[in-house]
């Protein structure tokens, strides 16, 4: 079983910031990590060729310091690891990210599941999933919480739908997206760790990839961001002052009141 | 206006800390500064009531439990109030109610409060926000301790294995004497001439302290006085349990925060394997922060514990042929010496027997997380099982050993609780600071019997380990609950000695009556005299 | 030419882009900022420029005839078992507002297994036009059939907007369309305004971990498309004597999807916090998991439930079943007890419905108080331990 797994490099949640004083973002110089819903795909990924054999690749669209991340990858588990990565790709949005990353899955071989975290935690928007599949042609299952039955022709599924659960079926080649719960990602053995460090990492730009430059990068998103800014407060918010025995008194009173 | 408060039973959970005993007392004051302080120490010297000092009361030793007369509870004194910038290194001063946690997120986050520091003082914060990140290395697991308490029973966690106990990182204190006069103490100011030492009191006047005369073990230590020849007047109030001062501020030194932590988590099938990698890396791995050591009871009890409770659901698996594991934590450089160290590591585990495979290591703040609630989980599970036990026999309470050995007894000592909780029939769960030769040693009574055995065996080792020229309480403080044990340390002789001390500094026996000696020690020790 | 550009003239070498990047892709060179290879294009770096010395330039894209001549506005019907749902009723109100500004027409996209008298409901709410399909392979919510019978209507129709309810349906769905039309889409809108001077639709969500807001239009490709989550906008008041056309569509037979639905399994209905009328909402700021049981005590002397904030769930304290906020679920109780939460954008965005918002926290500046009506400043664990007894007292 070949499994592709999309990763992406995130800001670290505390990394931004807004000073004071300014009113304008500052990172505090942290390092980039893995988008957390990756982590469970690779996971995820890892668990299937304990199962069934067969071998993991993980893919990343990003800076050169990502090839750090895809190593980590291979110490948990990972075979071979590719980057793409050039000034190219750069400001992409959804749309140019999912053709980019599908010229890394066909740089990747042949492939029967295509594992990505649900949503990256600095976006929210859950779309490379599904737009990758569009763009493959393969059938797209997002929001799995489990993975209940696997065979080489065919995958069954439990994902999560408004108001519950569904379970599905799908004939390979399929793209799952996967909740952070479906399991528990591995920490890396020191064994691990020497493989990752020496492992396979491919570097890819756009023009190894024949990559099409009116689909990439900021060229190739429809959309774009036109302004940033930080979000109004409302001003009337009355205060309750005092001890916090205190506070709680008057704190009972409001909710009985409104509770009413 | 007087702050002193009846101790109605609003105040029920005042009369208890960590060690789960109860106590009472007749008022309660919770003052904000300094001022108020000596304010209601000069109040109740003229009664000469007696005083438990109290701060996050998440002691072990019920040196925080108060056995009637006043209790002073400073949690409200939990203010950070200054920045000092000397040679490149940085020092805060903090009331003693400041919580490890907040102190630790403050410096961490460069996040401090600082609306009422002095313009001088804002200056150096300034200065420090620019600097690269910097850290409090004192690191009990119960982040909820006060710094007060902190240094009253020189705390220490995983990391004093390298940075030493909270004693190494006191540079200043205010103390305020039992009737209310202050002292101001600065490391490196004033020193004894060998076990004579003369304190000069703000106020005016000197006091000139005899010191006990006995050596301290050369291990990991809380228990008893700091003394010995020429020491520094500071050390003094250290580690003193409550018993000769109020602590009213301190001044802690920050350090920079090592470039790259990693913690391995190393497994092993044999407890002997572990012993000799310790032993290894203690000789090897300069890097290493920290060694931390869970046996195969601690790892049994996560286990069912996580078959048992949501709150351990997300606890990470350990394999069913784990016996126990080892914790090595690196603070490095640079990312590349880490990974040489990490290799080296892995290079001495194999050659004691465990695997390269058989590791976990974290490398980012996930990960890092990931597995600190992994060791937080021991103890936890330890406790929730513990409370389960209770209900059955109010009687059954924790037994848990806090004792250390120098590092030649280490094999001897392992091999000695091994034995007599074999030949009692013992149920038990280890973990703790093996760099050090401490290990929590927890007996789990099933019963009131096994309670009874186990207090016995505690006492024999305390023996034991005196013997072998270790400390019956390495880091927990002595407090009340483990008085007879600093008696098997020093000899009552000694004890007269620290009494004696005390005396001095607080003649009517008003701060921490009952912890480290029973009140009534002086007087059945001089009763010839009077 | 495509590219982050400094204008050399106007920058005064005060670094605050240097700051705010968040790929170390600004540096500062003889007081001037440079761009280097680590920049992703974000953009962030052109709003903190207080001297407007840094642009994001973007080549334009010739668009295809038929787009240029795109119009009116759809919203996505998303029905359950035949019951449209209320976010629909919501985009609906919003979409004639935008239909209104711009002088076309709003219609709504509506696919169910059969009749159920929604048509009229669509079109009291706000709706020109209703796009039906009814077959019976549109019972499920699958993305196959939706996307090819959707896409097809655009092709057809050439709308410029197209708005869908930000459900779990609407979230897989939406990009399916948007892949296949090659065209942008805008997750988790907060506000959709008609931009006066160029015609386009500024979508408006949270952007780096909710702590700031991004504004972002799509110019080039039609239709505009973007999800907005439900709570968000406001419905209209139906007004039963509008009436509007209904266009019959059909599913074509070699429709047929990829992906066998085998079960549908509900939640049970006792445990939503969305149907609460009093919440209590804990966050990080409660320290320590030991301290749960004690809300869930103050949830249920409140007659009310407990919801979390997405730390806790991600910590592993609380099921995610408990979140609040844009990716839990998005609550609108009479009153909401927020504890210990520091209020990032999409948890706010999440509680915005609630009625009453009382917030504790030991941070007086947490964004939280922004949109509390009461502000409780204090050590949240001390609060709620004094406001039990309280409680307790007086029951």
């Amino acid at each position: 079983m070949k499994s592709i797994v999309c990763m992406k490099a995130v800001p670290s949640t505390n990394q931004v910031r807004l000073d004071p004083v300014t009113h304008t973002i500052c990172r505090d110089g942290r390092q980039a990590v893995v988008n957390p819903f990756d982590a469970s795909a690779l996971e995820t990924a890892v668990g299937i060729k304990e199962r069934l054999g067969g071998q993991v690749t993980v893919l990343s669209m990003g800076i050169p310091d990502t090839e750090r991340l895809l190593r980590d990858a291979l110490s948990r588990g990972a075979d071979t690891g590719i980057l793409l990565s050039d000034r190219a790709f750069a400001g992409a949005d959804t749309l140019a990210t999912s053709y980019s990353l599908s010229l890394g899955v066909k740089e990747a071989g042949g492939y029967q599941m295509i594992l990505c975290g649900k949503m990256a935690v600095d976006g929210d928007t859950a779309q490379i999933g599904p737009e990758l599949a569009g763009v493959l042609e393969i059938p797209c299952v997002t929001d799995v919480c489990e993975i209940l039955h696997l065979t080489d022709k065919e995958v069954q599924v439990k994902k999560g739908v408004d108001g519950g659960h569904q379970i599905l079926k799908v004939k390979l080649p399929v793209l799952l997206t996967v909740e952070k719960d479906i399991c528990m990602p591995r920490m890396p053995s020191i064994a691990g760790i020497r493989f990752g460090e020496t492992g396979p990492v491919a570097v890819k730009g756009a023009s190894e990839l024949a990559a099409d430059p009116m689909r990439i990068g900021l060229t190739g998103s429809p959309t774009q961001v036109i302004k940033t800014f930080t979000p109004k407060r409302q001003s009337e918010s009355i205060p309750i002052p005092g001890t916090p025995g205190e506070q709680a008194s008057q704190l009972a009173i409001l909710c009985k009141e409104v509770s009413r | 206006m007087t702050k002193v408060r009846a101790f109605t039973s609003e105040f029920d959970e005042y009369r208890k800390d960590e060690s789960r005993s109860v106590g009472q007392a007749e008022s309660i004051s919770f003052p904000e500064n300094e001022e108020d302080v000596c304010h209601i120490l000069k109040q109740l010297y003229k009664d000469k009531i007696p005083i438990t000092l109290q701060g996050g009361r998440t002691g072990l030793a019920a040196a925080a439990v108060p056995g009637g007369g006043h209790v002073m509870n400073l949690s409200k004194m939990n203010q950070i109030l200054g920045l000092r910038c000397n040679g490149g290194r940085y020092y805060i001063r903090v009331q003693p109610g400041v919580v490890l946690s907040a102190l630790q997120k403050g410096i961490e986050s460069k996040r401090l409060d600082t609306a009422a520091w002095t313009e001088e003082e804002q200056k150096v914060y300034e200065a420090f926000c620019q600097e690269p990140e910097h850290f409090f290395p004192t690191d009990p697991t119960e982040t909820s301790a006060c710094l007060g308490g902190m240094a009253a029973c020189n705390a220490s966690g995983a990391r004093s294995y390298y940075y030493g106990a909270m004693r190494s990182h006191v540079t200043g204190l205010r103390v305020a004497l039992s009737d209310g006069s202050m002292l101001c103490l600065r490391r490196g100011e004033n020193f004894a001439k060998g076990r004579k030492m003369r304190l000069t009191k703000e106020e005016g006047g000197e006091i000139c302290l005899e010191l006990p005369l006995y050596q301290m073990p050369h291990t990991k230590n809380a228990s008893g006085y700091y003394v010995c020849d020429d020491m520094d007047a500071i050390d003094l109030f250290i580690g003193s349990d409550g018993t000769l001062g109020v602590l009213t501020e301190l001044e802690l030194e920050l350090l920079p925060l090592p470039a790259v932590i990693w913690g391995i988590s190393c497994f092993f099938r044999k407890e002997k394997d572990a012993i000799a990698f310790t032993k290894k890396v203690r000789k090897e791995i300069g890097q290493a922060a920290a060694i931390e050591f869970f046996d195969e009871g601690a790892i049994e009890i996560l286990r069912r514990q996580k078959a048992r409770s949501t709150a351990f659901s997300s606890l990470l698996d350990v394999d069913a042929w784990v016996d126990c594991c080892i914790y090595v934590e690196l603070h490095c450089e640079s990312q590349a010496e880490a990974l040489d160290t990490l290799y080296r590591l892995g290079e001495i585990l194999e050659a004691a027997g465990g695997k390269e495979t058989e590791t976990w290591v974290a490398r980012n703040a996930n990960d890092r997380e990931q597995q600190q609630f992994f060791r937080h989980a021991v103890p936890e599970s330890t406790n929730m099982l513990i409370d389960e036990r209770k209900k059955i026999d109010s009687v059954i309470t924790k037994l848990g050993a806090d004792m250390s050995v120098p590092d030649e007894y280490l094999d001897e000592v392992v091999e000695m609780y091994r034995r007599s909780l074999k030949e009692y029939d013992l149920e038990s769960a280890t973990w703790g600071h093996i760099g050090n030769n401490h290990l929590h040693v927890n007996i789990l009574p099933r019963d009131g019997e096994d309670y009874r055995k186990g207090k016995e065996l505690y006492a024999i080792w305390a023996k034991a380990v005196t013997k072998m020229g270790g400390a019956v309480s390495a880091e927990h403080g002595v407090g009340k609950l483990k008085r007879a044990f600093l008696e098997v340390m020093y000899g009552r002789k000694h004890m007269i000695e620290m009494a004696r001390l005390k005396r001095q500094l607080d003649p009517y026996f008003i701060l921490g009556r009952g912890n480290l000696f029973p009140s009534t020690i002086l007087e059945e020790g001089e009763g010839k005299e009077k | 030419m495509t590219g982050l550009k400094v204008d050399r003239e106007k920058c005064i070498g005060c670094g605050l882009c240097v700051k705010a990047c968040v790929s170390h892709g600004l540096s500062m060179e003889k007081k001037k900022a440079v761009v280097n290879d680590h920049c992703t294009l974000c953009g962030i770096c052109v709003d903190s420029c207080h001297v407007g010395a840094i642009s994001l330039e973007k080549e334009s894209v010739i668009s295809d005839e038929q787009w240029k001549n795109s119009k009116g506005i759809w919203v996505f019907a998303q029905q359950k078992e035949g019951e449209i749902l209320p976010v629909v009723y919501e985009l609906l109100g919003k979409g004639r507002e935008l239909a209104d500004g711009k002088g076309c027409r709003l219609t709504a996209l509506l696919g169910e297994a059969k009749e159920h008298g929604n048509t009229e409901k669509l079109i009291a709410a706000g709706a020109d036009q209703v796009i039906v399909c009814r077959d019976s392979r549109l019972a499920e919510m699958d993305t196959e059939i939706y996307v090819k019978w959707i896409c097809r209507q655009i092709q057809r129709f050439a709308p410029e907007i197209f708005l869908f309810g930000a459900t779990g349906f609407g979230r897989a769905l939406a990009p399916g369309v948007a892949v296949h039309m090659q065209t942008g889409l805008t997750a988790d809108c907060t506000a959709l305004e008609i931009d006066t001077k160029t015609g386009l639709l500024c979508q408006t969500r949270p952007a780096f971990g909710g702590n700031l807001m991004a504004t972002i239009v799509c110019p080039n490709h039609r239709p505009q498309m973007a999800t907005v989550w439900a709570g968000i906008m406001k419905a209209r008041e139906p007004d039963p004597s509008r009436t509007g056309k209904v266009i019959e569509t059909f599913l074509e037979e070699k429709d047929i999807s990829r992906i066998q639905i085998l079960k549908n399994l509900p939640a049970g209905v006792s445990d939503s916090i969305t149907q609460a009328s009093v919440l209590v909402v804990i966050g990080r700021g409660i320290g320590n998991k030991k301290n749960i049981p004690m809300m869930k005590e103050l949830s249920e002397l409140l007659g009310g439930r407990l919801g979390c904030s997405r730390p806790l769930v991600e910590a592993g304290w609380c099921e995610y079943k408990y979140q609040v906020g844009q990716t839990g679920s998005s609550v609108s109780p009479r009153l909401l007890l927020s504890i210990g939460v520091s209020g990032a954008v999409q948890h706010l965005a999440g509680i915005n419905g609630a009625e009453k918002i009382i917030a504790i926290n030991n941070d007086p500046k947490a964004p939280i108080f922004g949109i509390s009506h009461y502000v409780v400043v204090g050590d949240c664990i001390e609060v709620v331990k004094a406001l039990i007894r309280e409680l307790s007292d007086i029951s």
